[in-house]
């Protein structure tokens, strides 16, 4: 682990034994971080979940060895970022089951697609560059059969980093051959909470 | 051993017993919850009191649980839900398809 003001860098060994314990030395880093104006309860569960969910991504996913689990704060915001150097994205379009692989080809305009549906929750991904990726959420109807029964649970992973966040994006770097994900939440947005 | 699990006839009250309910466990845990709808039972009472942490993988065994129940017409019952716990099954809309309770006694409550 490497500490300095306000950023911490863990390496993660990939191994999903360890998860528990990064999330608990995250968390631990984050509650000495912030004494001065603490988090909400509420903050602290969603870190958790996104920072359980990157790891876990990266042991499914990412098909390496390591990956750098990054947090860095400021009085605004909450940044949680993993890099690997493991397969870029690939998603499935949910309703004509193409397979989408970043980095795109160029993009004419931008490319967006529903990746899964619980039946109340859209999860969407929107590309606007070819390296790119943001994801969020848009809000369905709610149909009589859960669309939760009907789907697969491969996107429960996906789908809470991206709701627990303000920000949800995957940025792909072609020369480092880098993916990065990034979750950001944002305190203002936050206060509200105990 | 993921669940502990005590037999009530048509009634089986199941406890998580790890603290970590994630990656490491849900292939066994969703082994074990369809060993017990297969056995025949009518209702399975699952509880998280000793549940502190809960991940997406963890999470979809339990959905698999449900789908291979929904058809054999047993129902599972989630009781002793800690409030991240609890609050991350509402966030990805698992609320709507659990009946969810505080406790067995208030699950045994309702079939009584």
């Amino acid at each position: 682990m490497k500490e300095e003001s306000g950023k911490i860098n863990i390496a993660f060994k990939c191994d999903r034994e360890e998860i528990p314990g990064i999330v608990n030395l995250c968390l631990d880093h984050i509650r000495k971080e912030t004494h001065v104006k603490p988090v909400g309860m509420l903050t602290l569960a969603k870190l958790k979940w996104i920072i359980t969910e990157l790891l876990t991504n990266a042991v499914k996913h990412s098909g390496m060895n390591e990956c750098m689990l990054t947090f860095e704060h400021d009085t605004e915001q909450l940044v949680l970022e993993k890099e690997d150097t493991g397969k870029p994205l690939m998603l499935f379009e949910n309703n004509s089951g193409q397979v989408i692989t970043w980095p795109l080809p160029p993009l004419a305009e931008p490319l967006e697609f529903q990746i899964y549906h619980n039946g109340t929750d859209s999860l969407r991904v929107r590309s606007t560059e070819p390296d790119c990726a943001a994801f969020f959420v848009e809000q369905l109807d709610d149909v009589e059969m859960p669309g939760l029964l009907i789907d697969t649970s491969e996107h429960f992973g996906l789908l809470i980093m991206t709701k627990a966040s303000d920000e949800f994006t995957y940025t792909y770097d072609p020369i480092l051959k880098i993916n990065r994900f990034r979750s950001t939440i944002y305190l203002n947005s936050n206060e509200h909470e105990a | 051993m993921v669940l502990q699990v005590n037999d009530l006839s048509d009634v089986v009250q199941a406890t998580i017993l790890p603290e970590e309910a994630s990656l490491s466990n849900a292939d066994m845990f969703k082994e074990e919850m369809i060993t017990l709808i297969a056995g025949g039972t009518k209702l399975i009472i699952l509880s998280f009191e000793n549940v502190n942490y809960i991940d997406s993988s963890f999470l979809g065994s339990l959905v698999v649980a449900l789908k291979y129940a929904m058809p054999r017409k047993v129902d599972i019952y989630l009781v002793a839900l800690k409030p991240d716990v609890k609050n991350l099954l509402t966030l990805i809309r698992m609320d709507k398809v659990f009946k969810i309770f505080k406790d067995y006694k208030q699950a045994m409550e309702t079939i009584n």
